[in-house]
């Protein structure tokens, strides 16, 4: 009995690590296969082959892909600068993301005022029409505050003005944290503006790191809202999402698709490195905020 | 079943219950949502009769310098000693008189804002139709008479009209002030000073400092553009009117049609409506379960590496959906597609499948972009059920061992009922955000379903895709607006009743 | 005290719009604000003293287009002309000036496709020297942008057109006259045909060969000739049948595959039907193998049939809006003079529209030029061509070749269709 009982796990433990060596597998191979076609030598955008195939000279694998990549600067291409602007870009809106972000979901937590209800509905509302049907109003709204002509700070905007309203999840998260900590602050004299900065704050770091992470990100896998705020300009203020889509449209790829590739892990590395390392932050901050429990 | 029965229930069976009972209510639970929509707006109407009214009794009551403030905003306060926040009316009052004169040097800002809203011209909004050259007399050179640009006059229009809302707003606060000082002045109070003001701002007001900022942010990026947008739904605007009208509920009309010229629009509608629901089904309810099924795999009991596994498959979050997707599609290709390549090594298949672009089986395209968002969302779902799973508590299962029930049957009635009960919120998220799953469709599709069984649309696309092709491609800007609306209506009916049927089961949860 | 941040509220709102929009008006008002130069009643084309002018290029001519743009600045040095370049794709440029017509370029290239587009909106301004302009160009490139007897754009080049590209060493001269040969011999090859047919610039060619041919604009509507239309149903039918015929052969995929096809080793491209921007490249990695001829004949009900093309031009065009419109004039004047246009030819392979600088040994040294030139004769102009034609018309061609489309009642079905929704509007 105890025999069978041991075999038995044995058998599903076997599989379950057949299962999830076959699916792992699958989940990472267009990575793989990304990174690996990255260094590849020869061909374009089709390739006829799953690996990199020797080319005219017998080369299999190169680096000049990356050293294109950043160190032509021509007038299709310049990624060193497009780099640049979403990094700036990125951090800026990341920084006003966390504060809008955080502010919103503390007052929704913790403080009480008449309007909390309706403006808490009218988040929700907000919520729910596409993010599309407004693109091109907000385009029209930034040239008519005459924004436009600082690209950077157009797409900084786009990307954190409406941050507020993402605020669900870290008012799940301080919902969690007990309403006794405010109210014995409040009794030691300690106005809210305190309690905000050095109680709730400092607690809540899984969450402003989850914050932090996901307004990071944005700006680096944003192609569509970009396009449109910056596409009239010259390419010197795109960001690497508009960057790389112009690689792979009708007229580059052939050229360009190996840099595409190249480029998609130069932007990817970095991100999933950030979030390997902070994931342990993100799920707490993600499972406490987003569920009920 | 009476409620001393209900309380003996385990709290799954009682999570099933409220759930089927919610299911029997719908149709009643509809109507509520109707019902609740419908009280929202008596309540705002309600609320601004109540502010006017309010408006007229101060006055009777107001003394000379209440009765001022009516005109000069911030008298009273001045005069009673409240300084700052009289200047801080009075300037408003100045800034907002300015504006509505000038309009800003801006065409289309201030009264000429209101004026070129179609009140003057038969709906038209602005006067000059057509675009023409005229020739200057004295020099004889041509200068370009442009056509009113309808768009940026209804835009200017539109921030007209909230910058007056919003001056009345403050208009009645100021009256409302005014009174207020000379009622603390009668009782002999005194009136808070500015410095005052400001401190409470850190404190018991402290929610007026977190929120001014992001709501004005919110109002001018979101909001703004988001009426602006609705107004269109209700005009003529499209590629072949720069100049447009307005034309009342013509374009929702061409969404529901059945024959006529608009019954391609009104099927593809309702072509797109019925596959994005069922793409949000599969999309959310695959996703959760084989997600689960995952994350219970990596975490059961002496399955070693657990964060290798869990890196596998989370490393695919981070990378950018259009570089990922787009290597998908790639891989998915028709013509040397790795994964046909791949197949036909295997001997799988023979003939390489066209799995997005067969147009004669539009299924397998639909079937191709839901196993592949199964890919994008499994990572997903693994990274929130984790924690939770974890806290079920192990001796459910070993019970539900001993009663001989095996690993199938104990996740469908212990492990389920358990996460829906707690990931519900999450699951409407993901729902709402399966309809409005942009990415996947875009990206891996592209036009290769686009036919002319469809207007301007293919068999994958989901609403937000066709209005997307619509506002970029062919711009039909009132038909994508028109659509923005219809999708905010499935989301928040679909919303609101699984927010009724939660709040449901919370509550009786609460009493037992 | 909620009213006073509301009041705050407002008062950062409004001067944040007072601030912005003091600066950037320049309004819809392109009133002209030169001084009067005297009572010269007929019109003078001089320059605007110092002008601002943005301009438009694509990246692959952008470095020639800077080098005219300076030469033009020295050819008027005493007008303090400032000129910026800036590198925009030709469908993007049309599509950002129509997005917002006093943001974008005072001069941009586009191509004939983006023609009705751009009148549609009233966004081109016409040219002022028509005269000289109409006397040097091709009288087809004249004619496509010519609306209501006034000339829209300057002609900027005449090869807008596609031909057949093949790899001399699988399809011989002989085979590339007719379809059927040149799909069996890539057949005998193991290679591929490659056809956009999902695109409706190639896909036209289908309906085109069956004598289906646009005939301008009328109200917002794409007109079109009498057709026979159980003649294009026949024609349709005919290509549906070769490629379901040789279905491991003919490969539906954007023109750049074919490209890729060549550069592989071996090639898995033998041939297919493209344009000439990938011609340099085409050629460079076919060399001694490269052939270029005009689209091949197609076998219809035991017809050979002469497939037709669809041929447009590139244009430069004024900004309707622009502020300095006879500065504009003159540089898009400079930049598609005979001069301009031989440089082109030399610098990256555009053919001229310029009916002298045609002459010139860059354009009739070029294979690939001459088959386009020689298809011209087969082809439908790309003129009054409506911004609805493209969508059903590519959507069109992706079901010939799909498996459903096996009888003519519904290949029929499927070009009424395309019809009704290309007349939509």
């Amino acid at each position: 009995m105890i025999k069978s009982y041991k075999l038995r796990r044995i058998i599903s433990n076997a599989l379950i690590y057949i299962l999830l060596g076959g699916l792992g597998l699958i989940w990472i191979s267009p990575l793989v296969y990304m990174i690996i076609h990255s260094f590849r030598a020869d061909g374009g955008a089709f390739y006829s082959h799953i690996l990199p195939w020797p080319n005219a000279d017998g080369v299999r694998f190169t680096l000049q892909n990356y050293v294109d990549l950043f160190t032509k600067a021509d007038n299709t291409a310049n990624f060193p600068q497009w780099f640049l602007n979403t990094f700036i870009i990125a951090i800026f809106s990341c920084i006003i993301s966390t504060l809008a972000v955080m502010m919103v979901s503390y007052a929704f937590s913790r403080l009480r005022f008449p309007a909390r209800k309706p403006l808490i509905n009218v988040g929700m509302i907000l919520g729910m029409f596409p993010g599309f049907m407004t693109m091109i109003a907000i385009y029209y709204l930034l040239k008519a505050l005459g924004i436009l002509q600082l690209p950077h700070l157009a797409l900084i905007i786009c990307y954190s003005a409406g941050a507020g309203l993402g605020y669900q999840i870290s008012k799940g998260f301080f919902d969690t944290i007990p309403r006794a900590l405010d109210e014995a602050a409040t009794i030691d004299g300690a106005t809210k503006n305190q309690i905000f900065w050095k109680i709730i704050l400092p607690m809540s770091k899984p969450i402003i790191v989850y914050t932090i992470l996901t307004s990071f990100i944005g700006p680096w896998t944003d192609f569509v809202l970009a396009k449109i705020i910056v596409g009239a300009q010259g390419q010197q203020y795109y960001t690497v999402a508009i960057g790389l889509q112009i690689f792979i449209d009708k007229e580059h790829k052939s050229a360009y698709f190996k840099q595409f590739l190249a480029g998609s892990v130069v932007v990817a590395v970095p991100i999933t490195a950030l979030f390997l390392f902070l994931q342990r932050y993100y799920v707490e901050g993600v499972t406490a905020g987003g569920v009920k429990g | 079943m009476k409620y001393i029965d209900y309380v003996q229930l385990n709290p799954f069976q009682k999570f099933w219950y409220n759930f089927k009972n919610a299911m029997i209510a719908l149709p009643s639970n509809i109507g509520k949502v109707f019902k609740a929509i419908g009280r929202f707006f008596k309540k705002i109407f309600v609320g601004i009769g109540k502010g006017f009214a309010g408006y007229f009794t101060r006055f009777v009551k107001g003394d000379w310098a209440t009765k001022l403030s009516y005109i000069i905003m911030g008298f009273g306060n001045i005069v009673r000693g409240q300084i700052g926040k009289g200047i801080i009316f009075l300037a408003t009052e100045i800034a907002f008189i300015l504006f509505m004169v000038t309009g800003l040097g801006q065409v289309g800002l201030g009264w000429s804002g209101i004026y070129n809203l179609g009140f003057f011209n038969n709906g038209k909004i602005g006067f000059h139709e057509k675009a023409y050259w005229a020739v200057d007399e004295v020099t004889g050179r041509r200068v370009h008479m442009p056509a009113d640009n309808s768009m940026k006059l209804l835009l200017y229009g539109v921030m007209t009209l909230v910058i007056i809302a919003l001056f009345i707003v403050i208009y009645v606060a100021a009256t409302k002030s005014a009174y207020k000082v000379q009622q603390m002045k009668a009782a002999g109070e005194k009136p808070q000073s500015f410095k005052e003001d400001v401190a409470a701002l850190l404190d018991e007001k402290f929610h007026v400092t977190l929120l001014a900022f992001p709501t004005l942010t919110i109002s001018i990026f979101t909001i703004l553009p988001l009426i602006f947008m609705i107004l269109i739904a209700f005009t003529n605007y499209d590629q072949s009117h720069n100049f447009f009208q307005w034309v009342g509920f013509e374009t929702f009309g061409q969404i529901f049609a059945t024959t006529g010229a608009s019954a391609l629009k009104g099927k593809t509608f309702l072509e797109l409506t019925k596959w994005t629901l069922v793409w949000a089904v599969f999309a959310t309810v695959l996703n959760y379960i084989l997600g689960m099924v995952v994350a219970l795999m990596i975490n059961k009991k002496g399955i070693k590496l657990k964060a290798l596994w869990r890196t596998l498959f989370v490393v695919t979050v981070a990378v950018p959906q259009f570089v990922s997707l787009l290597l998908m599609s790639q891989m998915l290709d028709f013509n040397n597609g790795a994964i046909n390549l791949v197949l036909q090594h295997l001997g799988i298949i023979k003939e390489p499948i066209n799995f997005l672009g067969d147009l004669s089986h539009p299924w397998i395209a639909r079937i191709t972009v839901i196993v592949v968002n199964i890919w994008v969302g499994i990572p997903y779902t693994i990274l929130i059920t984790s924690g939770i799973l974890m806290n079920i508590p192990a001796d459910l299962y070993e019970s539900a061992t001993i009663d001989g029930a095996g690993p199938v049957r104990s996740f469908v009635s212990i492990t389920l009922p358990y996460m829906l009960f707690v990931t519900t919120p999450y699951l409407i998220t993901t729902f709402i955000g399966n309809i409005n799953n942009f990415n996947v469709i875009y990206l891996l599709c592209g036009s290769a379903q686009q036919s002319n069984e469809l207007y301007r649309a293919g068999y994958t696309d989901l609403l937000v895709t066709w209005l997307f092709n619509l506002t970029t491609v062919s711009g039909d800007y009132n038909l994508a607006a028109a659509i923005g609306i219809m999708v905010f209506i499935v989301c928040a009916t679909v919303s609101l009743l699984t927010f009724n049927l939660t709040k449901s089961a919370k509550n009786e949860e609460e009493f037992s | 005290m909620k009213k006073f941040v509301a009041l705050v509220l407002a008062v950062l709102m409004m001067a944040s719009v007072l601030v912005a929009c003091g600066g950037g008006n320049n309004g819809g008002n392109a009133g002209n604000t030169d001084t009067p130069k005297g009572d010269t009643p007929a019109e003078s084309l001089e320059i605007e003293n110092g002008a601002k002018l943005l301009v438009w290029s694509a990246d692959k001519a952008v470095d020639l287009t800077k080098k005219l743009c300076e030469d033009f600045k020295a050819a008027n040095a005493d007008k303090n002309i400032e000129i910026e370049v800036q590198v925009q794709g030709e469908d993007a440029a049309a599509t950002q000036l129509l997005k917002d017509p006093d943001a974008a370029a005072d001069v941009f290239s586009f191509a004939s496709d983006q023609l009705s587009r751009l009148l549609k909106a009233d966004s081109l301004a016409p040219v002022f020297s028509a005269k000289d302009v109409i006397a040097r160009n091709s009288e087809d490139s004249v004619t496509v942008a010519t609306v209501d007897g006034e000339l829209m754009a300057f002609p900027e080049t005449c090869d807008n057109g596609y031909c057949l590209i093949y790899d001399k060493s699988v399809v011989s001269d002989e085979q590339a006259k007719t379809l059927e040969g040149v799909l069996e011999a890539c057949k005998a090859a193991g290679v591929k045909f490659v056809i956009d047919a999902g695109n409706g610039f190639y896909s036209c060619m289908f309906p085109f060969t069956g004598g289906l041919k646009i005939d301008g604009i009328k109200d917002d509507v794409q007109q079109f000739n009498d057709y026979n239309e159980d003649e294009v149903v026949a024609t349709l039918k005919a290509f549906s049948d070769l490629f379901h015929k040789y279905s491991d052969i003919f490969m539906s995929s954007e023109d750049s595959r074919i490209n890729a096809g060549f550069q592989e080793t071996p090639h898995t491209v033998g041939a297919g039907i493209d344009g000439p921007w990938n011609v340099t490249a085409d050629l460079a990695a076919l060399g001694d193998n490269f052939g270029a001829a005009k689209l091949p004949t197609i076998n219809v009900k035991g017809e050979d049939k002469q497939i037709i093309s669809l041929h447009g031009f590139k244009y430069i065009g004024v900004n309707a809006v622009s502020k300095y419109p006879y500065a504009a004039q003159a540089l898009a004047d400079f930049l598609t003079n005979k001069q301009s246009q031989v440089e082109r030819a030399k610098a990256v392979a555009w053919a001229p529209s310029n009916t002298e600088a045609l002459s010139d040994p860059a354009v009739t040294e070029n294979a690939a030029l001459s088959a386009i030139f020689e298809q011209k004769q087969y082809s439908v102009l790309q003129s009054g061509i409506a911004e609805t034609f493209w969508t059903p018309m590519g959507a069109l061609g992706n079901y010939l070749w799909q498996e459903s489309a096996n009888d003519e009642a519904s290949i029929k079905a499927q070009l009424e269709k395309a019809i009704m929704l290309i007349k939509d509007e």
